[in-house]
């Protein structure tokens, strides 16, 4: 931390001389009354959010109390309590999807930021077309997902597929081969297309982080002699810390999230091998059309994402002013 | 650089660290990762039905043809007018949410940048812990809502739900540009006597176009990618956006490989061009608000 302050606070956005110089000591009654006009600003953007956030929060844990009908007629629910949660925590099934949504989530995260941190280096510095390089790079973090799947399929397809043809080529197998309809390749294939799609964004996230990297410092380092490697780990890396943390927070958050490229590529197939938790709600709230169970499923999701959302905010906020209003 | 030329690389032997080498080699590895994908699907996008399937694959497509692309986009045949329409779905419900989003997201950012009100903090917490929760949890009480409300299989059901996910991050974005700029230049304005609307309208809002072209991209990408919502809100087949026509592709002309890498290929060309173009504020949109901290 106290590496990274003087970055903080030369970044820190100038705070109104207006705010720092109003007395704090009024109640917030009469704050708020002061302020009313301010809230005009915020209000169209709360009023929407509070329709379409809050309330589907409310009414999500309200749902998973009960049992609904195949119909969706909510007025036929049954109050079941905790039944639907116990079902859930029980199942078979849930146990294979968090172990696979473990799996995705630290494997995609793992390697998309490594992968995108060893890009960012090697892209920050002095570098022939350095910035079609890397808008040549950010391409897969911008096209749709369902464009990317389908692609990715055609690459895996069994038959016709170029990566079972390279595999050939490279005398890997003997002919093609079937991947995504195989148990234990399924999840590793998946990683792969989400990897190539989201190393980018880690790749500019930390090319970012470096351009803050102060140049007299690392200047300084060579003159006394430092390392490659020392100005890396000794200049660099604290300077780091901040982003890095935030990158992979964002990444496993959306990891944690994703949906679409398992849905597209396999269903959450074959036989279950690539469900994950939110493959699997989707299945249940929309294929089973079950919303009493599939909200239960939502609420311990929420639980898993406040924890880290909490994280988040820390780790972003973290230098930010702190004054209670 | 000093890599470049022979002469250089002489002089400077000492200089070329083997991190060089291993950042140029991940460099190359990546570009190849990266671009490869995208390689096969145009390359098989131009390709008749029949070189798409032959094996060992055709790695140049020894015949190529636009055959795909005129069914696509002509409307004068079934398949272009059901692609035509999809294209129109997705460019009417990404530029409505751009739209109303920036007109939305600017006040609301301003606020959270320049005002010190009570609860202020809470409110832009609020603003960001939104982003952890997972659409999908979301899916089943705005479903049962948009039914309520009548608005399943409508387009505004798309464009309130796009709104109101993507205001978070915009107000975030939007936010980091207004606090770059000086907070001086509205005060003058003020001693001028300009209103404090008339100081944002008039002073503010010009510094920040930028950013505000820079979140209206953002926007208009992500609503134009959304596939979730899309997928569970519409299911008549003129509403439809292009990633859930895609869809409806794949499982219509299943071995049509080159017509759905084509139809991919379409879908990808406008945020694609768009973000080149403005690629160094979509970046910055980007990154702005986590390096900071």
């Amino acid at each position: 931390m106290p590496i990274s302050d003087p970055v903080a606070a030369r970044e820190r956005p100038i705070a109104t001389p207006a705010a720092a110089s109003r007395p704090r000591s009024d109640g917030v009654l009469a704050r708020i009354v002061r302020h009313r006009a301010d809230y005009l600003y915020v209000l169209p953007a709360l009023g929407v959010m509070a329709l379409v956030i809050a309330y589907p929060v409310y009414f999500t844990v309200y749902l998973s109390f009960f049992n609904t009908p195949p119909n969706l007629a909510l007025e036929d629910k049954i109050f079941v309590g905790f039944a639907n949660y116990g079902r859930i925590v029980a199942a078979e099934s849930f146990h294979e999807a968090t172990w696979n949504t473990l799996v995705w989530t630290l494997f995609s995260t793992l390697f998309a930021f490594v992968l995108g941190f060893g890009a960012a280096i090697t892209l920050d510095r002095e570098l022939f077309g350095r910035s079609v390089l890397r808008g040549t790079l950010l391409v897969p973090y911008v096209i749709s997902a369902v464009a990317a799947s389908y692609v990715w399929r055609w690459l895996y397809h069994s038959d016709f597929g170029v990566i079972g043809a390279m595999l050939v080529a490279l005398g890997l197998t003997d002919g093609p081969i079937n991947i995504l309809d195989n148990r234990s390749r399924v999840m590793p294939a998946l990683i792969v297309v989400n990897v190539w799609k989201e190393f980018p964004f880690a790749m500019i996230m930390m090319l970012a982080g470096l351009q803050t990297v102060p140049d007299q410092l690392l200047r300084a380092a060579r003159v006394d002699g430092a390392s490659a490697w020392q100005r890396f780990w000794h200049v660099t890396m604290p300077h780091l810390r901040g982003v890095s943390l935030v990158t992979v927070l964002l990444l496993l958050v959306t990891n944690l999230n994703s949906f679409t490229i398992p849905w597209i590529m396999t269903g959450g197939g074959p036989a279950g091998a690539s469900e994950i938790w939110i493959t699997q709600v989707y299945q249940l709230a929309f294929g089973r059309i079950r919303f009493g169970l599939a909200s239960a499923y939502s609420v311990i999701l929420f639980g898993v994402m406040m924890a880290m959302g909490w994280f988040y905010v820390r780790a972003l906020t973290r230098g930010e002013d702190r004054s209670p209003g | 650089m000093s890599a470049a030329t022979p002469a250089a690389a002489r002089a400077g032997r000492r200089r070329i660290e083997p991190w060089t080498l291993a950042g140029a080699a991940l460099l190359v590895l990546l570009l190849f990762f990266s671009v490869l994908p995208m390689a096969w699907m145009l390359a098989t996008s131009i390709k008749t039905q029949f070189a798409a399937v032959q094996y060992p694959p055709e790695w140049i497509p020894r015949n190529p043809t636009l055959e795909q692309y005129y069914r696509l986009l002509s409307p004068r045949n079934e398949v272009g007018r059901e692609f035509l329409g999809y294209l129109l779905n997705s460019l009417w419900v990404s530029t409505a949410t751009t739209v109303l989003g920036v007109l939305v997201g600017v006040p609301a950012a301003y606020a959270f940048s320049r005002f010190r009100f009570p609860g202020r903090n809470l409110l832009f917490y609020a603003v960001l812990v939104r982003n952890m929760f997972p659409a999908v949890v979301f899916l089943m009480p705005l479903f049962i809502m948009m039914r309520w409300m009548g608005l399943v299989n409508t387009h505004a059901s798309l464009i309130l739900t796009y709104l109101t996910f993507g205001l978070p991050l915009s107000i975030w974005l939007l936010k980091g540009f207004y606090d770059n700029i000086p907070v001086q230049l509205e005060q003058a304005a003020r001693i001028d006597g300009a209103s404090r609307f008339k100081a944002f309208l008039l002073v503010v809002m010009p510094l920040s176009a930028p950013g505000i072209i820079a979140t209206a991209i953002y926007s208009f990408i992500t609503a134009w990618n959304e596939y979730v919502y899309a997928l569970t809100f519409l299911n008549e087949k003129s509403r439809l956006t292009l990633p859930v026509g895609l869809q409806r592709f794949f499982t219509e002309f299943a071995s049509n490989w080159p017509g759905l890498m084509a139809a991919s290929f379409i879908m990808s060309v406008p945020v694609v061009v768009l973000f080149l173009v403005l690629q160094k504020w979509f970046v910055k949109a980007l990154t702005e608000g986590a390096v900071k901290s």
